[in-house]
């Protein structure tokens, strides 16, 4: 670099002119210019280089003297997931407003025990979603900017989840109601994570994918359509944190089958010995709300809980064909027997 | 279950998770049945068996106990009954904004407290647990973090959403002359980073804030979504017109802001760049070449002008609570100052401004005029932008007040 000039000195550098010989045109495709189409050449992560502990991002030429900024992963498969970029693209298309996308002014009088265990059921879930946007960003600064489409990724679930959060807190206070009992705990297992990989299977495939599985019976849980709509539309969100991780597993156990027994190691103190890390639907105030909701009154209990088994068997079945899928199948053999108990 | 069990709970199905559950725990294959037969309900059963009773401890419970009466696993409902404020139904104030956050900011829930005690993950007017771990939190004090705008601009935020692959007509960029793509392109990588990198930052520091002031983190999670969009907006703009990525953005500045050890530090250096980058936004008419830069300029002045209205009523509020840490914050605004002046004076930070504002590389003097009056804009709005907030700075940078006075 020429020494910095003032600020009109008439004499000029412009080294930075003739960086680079080949013209990159990335073009538009069916939806849009999404960095699917800018991932070209030299651009791709296919061509990632090394990482240098600062912020350049791929394919920009490095600065000599750049400071360098805190330790990140130097390897790509510490983070990767090969659906990242369709998911970061996903996530800024299907962002949606729990002000104005949730038909409010379809709750109505719910019995009182009803509205409780929604209250209830709420509170929890509020809790939940705290966690599920500080943990992505904790991990922020260690994705390596040869990697940033994760980053990016991982800042459109910080704003999903704070939507999450805000969601169900609205739900609360909106019909009546109001916040009932703190409900959470094992949610320190997820921010106690020191690795990306660690964090991403108990965060993205076991807690995700446990509140994924009750998201999805939200027909059977939610009794009025703004229910039933927050339930659905916070599915859509929690699947792409999930496909996230399923994706990052599967590039892990592809491309460094050593860190398997690993793995199994971080996943024993989430499953091996507990219920269940977050998503846990046992929890005294979450089954008791759950088994209300789901039987449709306080009265129905005992169908409640045959519903609720119901609920239980597929979040641990969903759960272990997504290990499946990323090449983890072997944890069938090893999970607790509280979760095992529910193995098809 | 308090109520009277039903006789419909004697005749039900037990599931086979149950009875297989049971069997491991050594049941009498009997049992469960004897119990529905007692007048048990299916919940209670399944609540022994979640709480790990054993076979005999089962049995000897059964052969005393009165459904309705005393029991270890019996469930009361108590998180129906805790004390927390009751028979709220918010309501949309304003249609078109729909259910806000500011709407359910009613009654006790509406309370933001000075200083938030609860070191677990707790959601501020719930009940708290007896004993919870700490998660780990550093921030407690709401002078620090919180600004009121938050509260609406969350909202605002969410309602400005956009996207680049859609929101931008990619198709009709035309063909630019060399010198003038590469230009666009330096600009794009530089701009590309220093949307990245704060985007990181205000993440690494989310997880520091405790959930007393959660709009206050819902509302800087919408920043971070604006910067990533901002990145890939950028990045997307370089790679799409016959250019490419050019040096990466100078590293003085954003290592300021790594720097900082405390939120009122981070947003104190962070000031600045806010500041400048919203200004130099707002003249983006002058820096496009064509209506996909008019546009994406304009989108993320948006964007920031959110962030700014943040930074101005934080620091505003913070000095007006914390008077005794005002003339700290010089040491900050001052060592992000100089760090920016520096960046200012690298040609490859100007020249691409320069080319960009005098329209060719053949304009460069002209460009170069039009750059000092886009770096003026750039201090008087900064130095106004302190002034909104209260502050005057008692040392600011030198090339700074020149340009400032000039
Ligand atoms: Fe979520
Ligand atoms: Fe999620």
């Amino acid at each position: 670099m020429a020494a910095a000039p003032v600020l009109t000195e008439p004499t000029l550098d412009l080294s930075w002119l003739d960086l680079y010989e080949d013209p990159t045109n990335a073009t538009p495709g069916k939806k849009g210019l999404t960095l699917k189409e800018i991932n070209l050449g030299r651009y791709a992560d296919s061509a990632r280089g090394g990482g240098d502990m600062t912020y350049r991002l791929r394919g920009a030429t490095p600065r000599p003297g750049a400071h360098r900024f805190g330790a990140n992963y130097q390897s790509k498969a510490e983070v990767w997931s090969d659906n990242c970029l369709m998911l970061y693209e996903e996530a800024v298309q299907r962002q949606w407003s729990s002000a104005r996308d949730i038909p409010w002014d379809t709750l109505g009088t719910l019995p009182d025990p009803m509205e409780r265990a929604m209250c209830q059921l709420s509170t929890m879930l509020t809790e939940v979603e705290f966690i599920a946007g500080d943990v992505p960003g904790q991990f922020l600064a260690e994705v390596s900017a040869q990697d940033f489409e994760v980053g990016l990724f991982l800042m459109s679930q910080i704003m999903d989840e704070a939507r999450h959060t805000e969601v169900f807190r609205k739900r609360a206070l909106a019909n009546g109601g109001g916040l009932l009992a703190q409900g959470q705990n094992g949610l320190r297992t997820l921010i106690e994570a020191k690795n990306f990989t660690e964090m991403s299977v108990l965060m993205h495939v076991q807690a995700e994918g446990f509140v994924q599985s009750m998201f999805r019976l939200g027909e059977m849980i939610g009794h009025t359509d703004a229910d039933k709509r927050i339930f659905r539309m916070s599915a859509q969100d929690e699947s792409r944190h999930l496909a996230f991780g399923v994706m990052h597993l599967k590039y892990v156990l592809d491309t460094e089958p050593q860190r398997r027994e690993e793995i199994h190691h971080y996943l024993d103190k989430a499953d091996g010995d507990g219920g269940g890390a977050s998503g846990d639907v046992q929890l005294q105030e979450v089954f008791e709300s759950l088994c209300i909701l789901l039987g449709g009154g306080i009265d129905k209990f005992d169908e409640g809980l045959q519903k609720f088994l119901v609920l239980r068997k597929r979040q641990v079945n969903e759960y272990m064909h997504r290990l499946e899928v990323a090449g983890l199948g072997d944890r069938r053999q090893r999970v607790g027997p509280l979760l095992a108990q529910f193995l098809d | 279950m308090s109520q009277a069990p039903t006789q419909a709970a004697a005749t039900m199905d037990v599931p086979q998770e149950l009875r297989d559950r049971a069997r491991e725990l050594g049941w009498e294959d009997s049992l469960i049945d004897q119990a529905l037969g007692k007048g048990f309900s299916l919940q209670e059963v399944f609540q022994a068996l979640q709480a790990n009773i054993d076979g005999a401890s089962a049995k000897n419970f059964l052969a005393t106990a009165q459904p309705g009466g005393a029991s270890i696993v019996r469930p009361e409902f108590k998180w129906m009954t805790v004390p927390t404020e009751w028979g709220i139904r918010a309501r949309a104030s304003d249609p078109a904004m729909g259910l806000t956050l500011a709407d359910i900011n009613i009654g006790t829930y509406g309370d933001v407290p000075d200083v938030w005690h609860n070191r677990s993950e707790i959601a501020r007017g719930s009940y708290p647990k007896p004993a919870m771990e700490d998660m780990g939190y550093t921030i407690f004090e709401k002078a620090v973090v919180w600004a009121d705008c938050v509260v609406p601009l969350y909202e605002v935020a969410v309602k400005e959403r956009w996207s680049s692959a859609t929101d931008l007509n990619w198709r009709s960029l035309e063909a630019l002359s060399s010198d003038t793509e590469r230009a666009v392109c330096q600009l794009m990588t530089e701009l590309s980073e220093r949307s990245y990198y704060e985007g990181v930052v205000l993440g690494k520091w989310l997880p520091e804030i405790s959930y007393g002031f959660h709009e206050m983190k819902f509302f800087i999670s919408t920043v971070i979504f604006d910067m990533a969009r901002h990145t890939e907006t950028f990045r997307k703009r370089a790679l799409s017109n016959g250019g490419g990525l050019g040096l990466q953005a100078p590293t003085d500045y954003s290592r300021v802001v790594e720097e900082a050890r405390s939120y009122p530090e981070l947003l104190a250096t962070l000031f600045i760049q806010d500041s400048t980058l919203l200004t130099l936004f707002e003249h983006g008419d002058d820096l496009a070449q064509n209506q996909v830069e008019r546009d994406m300029y304009a989108l993320c002045a948006r964007d920031r002008r959110r962030m700014m209205q943040y930074q101005v009523e934080r620091l505003k509020h913070f000095l007006f609570k914390m008077p005794d840490r005002r003339e700290e914050q010089n040491f900050y605004m001052g060592k992000a100052e100089s760090r920016v002046m520096k960046e200012w004076t690298d040609p490859v930070v100007n020249e691409p401004l320069a080319i960009l504002l005098g329209g060719g590389r053949d304009q460069t003097e002209a460009g170069m005029a039009k750059l000092a009056s886009l770096r003026q804009a750039q201090a008087r709005d900064y130095v106004e932008n302190l002034r909104k907030a209260t502050f005057t700075r008692t040392n600011l940078n030198q090339r700074l007040k020149e340009l400032v006075e000039a």
